[in-house]
């Protein structure tokens, strides 16, 4: 009796943080693990926001959930190990970088449910579907326990060029970027294809630094590009790219950030903050994680477009009144014609 | 000099030996930066103009900042013969304490004493503090190395870990959310009449204090170093402790003394990060310029006037990476990203010559 009354219970407040906290040790839970890249949870950017996927979920389906931080490249196989040894049913990688071990230890542990953001995997590369033109393919039958979460940052990038060749003065814009890995060249090509659409003479710099850890060469970057008469900063590589928006604040410029609405992120700069070209990780996290609740997933690729709203940019907050109507209908255009299709951004994979 | 040597490097480099005269160095390192613009100007088809310049000149002595502090922090402990290789840990705990106390003293004082003078005021406080810190860490390092005679390259390491793990644990439990907007960094001070000089004043005189304390301890500690009968004890107890010791030097004493200063260069070096640099604190931020500090040490031969020319030699390379990158996106991005290293590697190899540490460097000196 009293047993069926704590199960109950445990079911009803189920759909509360607490409920998560508090019933832990029963053994049907389905547990998820979360392995972030060196960002780490708090990086005030897409780790952080996938933690809030996985956390949504796991409240909201009464799952245990639980993160860890890699603290350099080499942990990231040692993190998901111990995940896998400690028995988690799912287990979310983050970022690009992850990929290769990811797929190594999805292959070692068939029967735990992969799900890497930022790189894709084919899950159904077999030696008969396998073709040169596809990367990452296994001989021995492929990737079915992964899901790809990936995202089509040109796109989000290019509104967001739109909007800076829209408010600047000089037609000089430029990015911060971080390490040259897809995600990151797809938001710079989309930004700058954008502000050409937007206005044909515009000049777009950028600068790729090798590490997503170093606001302070950030700064120094972006005030090289500043004294190169760029005005609006694009900080495209987490604490790197934050980096640049704090020089663009420091000068009294544009700022756009990137990934999340880095005007609650990271207030500090939100007088120069315009917009941010965010992607909806959570989103996608949490999206992913119903379908294995419904036990409907079936590996493969989900991709977060303008079109499903999964990427897009943020509000313009303090710069709503400072943003002419002719940049914003723009954008409208923009934004129509990436959903239609009309509007190419010119990322080649 | 020599001009029948293989390379010209090496000519210069034995030049350095046989006159060794320090208006020498300083020539052989302009006429490589003056070598390096051209060769940089070639690369990017002439764009960077006389601002360009001026500004990329300004920024090295920006980026050289920290560096040159990890130098000295070098500098003066091995000079007594203890080796540090903790600079990194040190700095990493500065860089997290300062912007702490920056961010919490702000929020205490901003009521009662208005906005601007609690930021200067939390500012000065968070420099103290973060340098504090970094005594601390230097503290455990001298009494680790000193009293109880470990070997110094484990206990560098293990204070490099152990401010990884620290300031990585703090920052989750205190720093990563909610937090309210801090004061920001230290203005740009610029000095009167000097900073109207064309060309030499945004280089030298329109820079934020720190970089201005860098440019001061540089020369206080060479000073010391070499006209004080301070530093002609500390250099006797770390070329030959058992001599200097024979005629009445405190070995012990010296080598606390000058391990703990060290810590507290290395921690303006950190609070350089998040006081000076940028207003956020995340964890590694440090990204190894400690070690690149210590390559700056060697390439000054434990001098400071050469630990300063090291560091801004890779001040300058990054400089040159960044405007490289600007101008020529159709290079691969990893290229000019090598060139900080690359020149490290050619100046110290090519240039430098042989370095030797003081004798006794890295040896427990027991009585």
């Amino acid at each position: 009796m009293r047993k069926s009354y704590v199960s109950i219970a445990a079911m009803i407040t189920a759909a509360t943080l607490l409920a998560a906290c508090a019933g832990g040790g029963a053994s049907s839970k389905l547990k998820v693990g979360l392995v972030t890249d060196t960002g780490g949870v708090n990086d005030k950017s897409f780790n952080q926001s996938a933690w809030t996927g996985v956390q949504k979920a796991a409240t909201e389906f009464g799952w245990d959930a639980k993160f860890i931080e890699s603290k350099q490249p080499t942990d990231y196989e040692k993190n998901i190990d111990q995940f896998a040894t400690e028995k988690y049913d799912v287990i979310v990688t983050v970022g690009f970088l992850m990929g290769d071990a990811t797929a190594a230890k999805a292959i070692q542990y068939p029967n735990i449910k992969f799900s890497i953001i930022d790189n894709a995997f084919f899950p159904t590369k077999g030696a008969k579907v396998c073709d040169d033109s596809k990367k990452d393919c296994y001989v021995d039958g492929g990737l079915k326990n992964v899901t790809s979460l990936m995202f089509q940052e040109d796109e989000v990038g290019f509104l967001a060029g739109v909007v800076a060749a829209g408010i600047s003065k000089t037609g000089t814009v430029c990015t911060v970027a971080g390490m040259e890995i897809p995600p990151v060249v797809k938001f710079v090509t989309g930004y700058e294809a954008g502000a050409k659409w937007m206005n044909a003479s515009a000049k777009a710099l950028h600068v790729y630094i090798p590490s997503f850890v170093d606001p302070a060469k950030g700064k120094e970057v972006g005030n090289s590009m500043i004294s190169q008469s760029c005005d609006v900063v694009f900080g495209a590589g987490g604490n790197t790219g934050n980096g640049g928006l704090l020089a663009a604040k420091e000068k009294s410029l544009a700022a756009i950030g990137v990934d999340v609405d880095q005007y609650n992120t990271y207030p500090e700069v939100k007088d120069a903050l315009v917009t941010s070209a965010t992607k909806n990780v959570d989103v996608a996290v949490y999206e992913y994680l119903k379908t294995v609740n419904a036990k409907s997933d079936k590996g493969g690729i989900l991709t977060a477009n303008i079109k499903n709203a999964g990427i897009g940019l943020a509000p313009f907050h303090d710069w709503d009144s400072k943003v002419s109507d002719a940049v914003k209908a723009k954008v409208k255009e923009a934004t129509d014609g990436l959903k239609a299709g009309t509007i190419k951004t010119g990322y080649q994979p | 000099m020599n001009q029948q040597t293989t390379s010209p490097a090496r000519a210069i480099g034995q030049g350095l030996r046989l006159k060794g005269r320090w208006w020498v160095t300083a020539l052989v390192g302009l006429m490589l930066i003056v070598v390096l613009w051209l060769l940089l100007n070639l690369i990017i088809g002439g764009q960077c103009d006389g601002p360009c310049v001026v500004g990329a000149l300004a920024q090295t002595l920006r980026v050289a900042t920290p560096i040159a502090f990890a130098a000295l922090c070098g500098v003066m402990c091995e000079r007594s013969g203890v080796v540090d290789i903790g600079i990194e840990g040190k700095m990493l705990m500065a860089a997290m304490v300062g912007y702490a106390v920056n961010l919490f003293a702000y929020q205490a004082l901003k009521d009662s004493m208005g906005v601007v003078a609690a930021g200067n005021l939390s500012r000065w406080l968070a420099m103290f503090a973060g340098v504090l810190a970094a005594m601390v860490l230097a503290a455990l390092h001298a009494v680790v190395s000193i009293e109880f005679k470990t070997n110094q390259i484990i206990t560098g390491t293990v204070i490099n870990i152990l401010a990884v793990g620290l300031t990585g644990f703090l920052y989750r439990q205190f720093l990563a959310e909610h937090l309210p907007a801090g004061p920001g960094t230290f203005p740009i001070i610029n000095i009167p009449i000097l900073s109207n000089i064309p060309i030499i004043g945004p280089i030298l005189f329109q820079q934020k204090p720190l970089t201005y304390i860098m440019l001061i301890t540089v020369v206080v500690i060479q000073y010391v170093l070499f006209h004080t009968p301070w530093g002609l004890r500390t250099r006797a107890v770390g070329e030959h402790p058992r001599a200097a010791d024979t005629v009445g030097v405190n070995v012990y004493k010296i080598r606390y003394i000058n391990v703990i200063a060290g810590g507290l260069i290395a921690g303006l070096a950190g609070v350089w990060f998040t006081l000076e640099a940028v207003d956020v604190f995340n964890p590694m931020m440090t990204n190894g310029l400690g070690f690149i500090g210590l390559a700056a040490m060697i390439f000054g031969k434990w001098n400071p006037f050469g630990a300063l020319l090291g560091a801004l030699i890779f001040g300058l390379g990054n400089g040159v990476t960044s405007t490289i990158s600007i101008f020529r996106p159709d290079i691969p991005s990893q290229l000019p990203q090598m060139l900080p290293y690359l020149l490290t590697v050619v100046i110290l190899t090519g240039v430098v010559g042989r370095a030797t540490a003081p004798a006794a460097d890295g040896t427990p000196y027991e009585k």
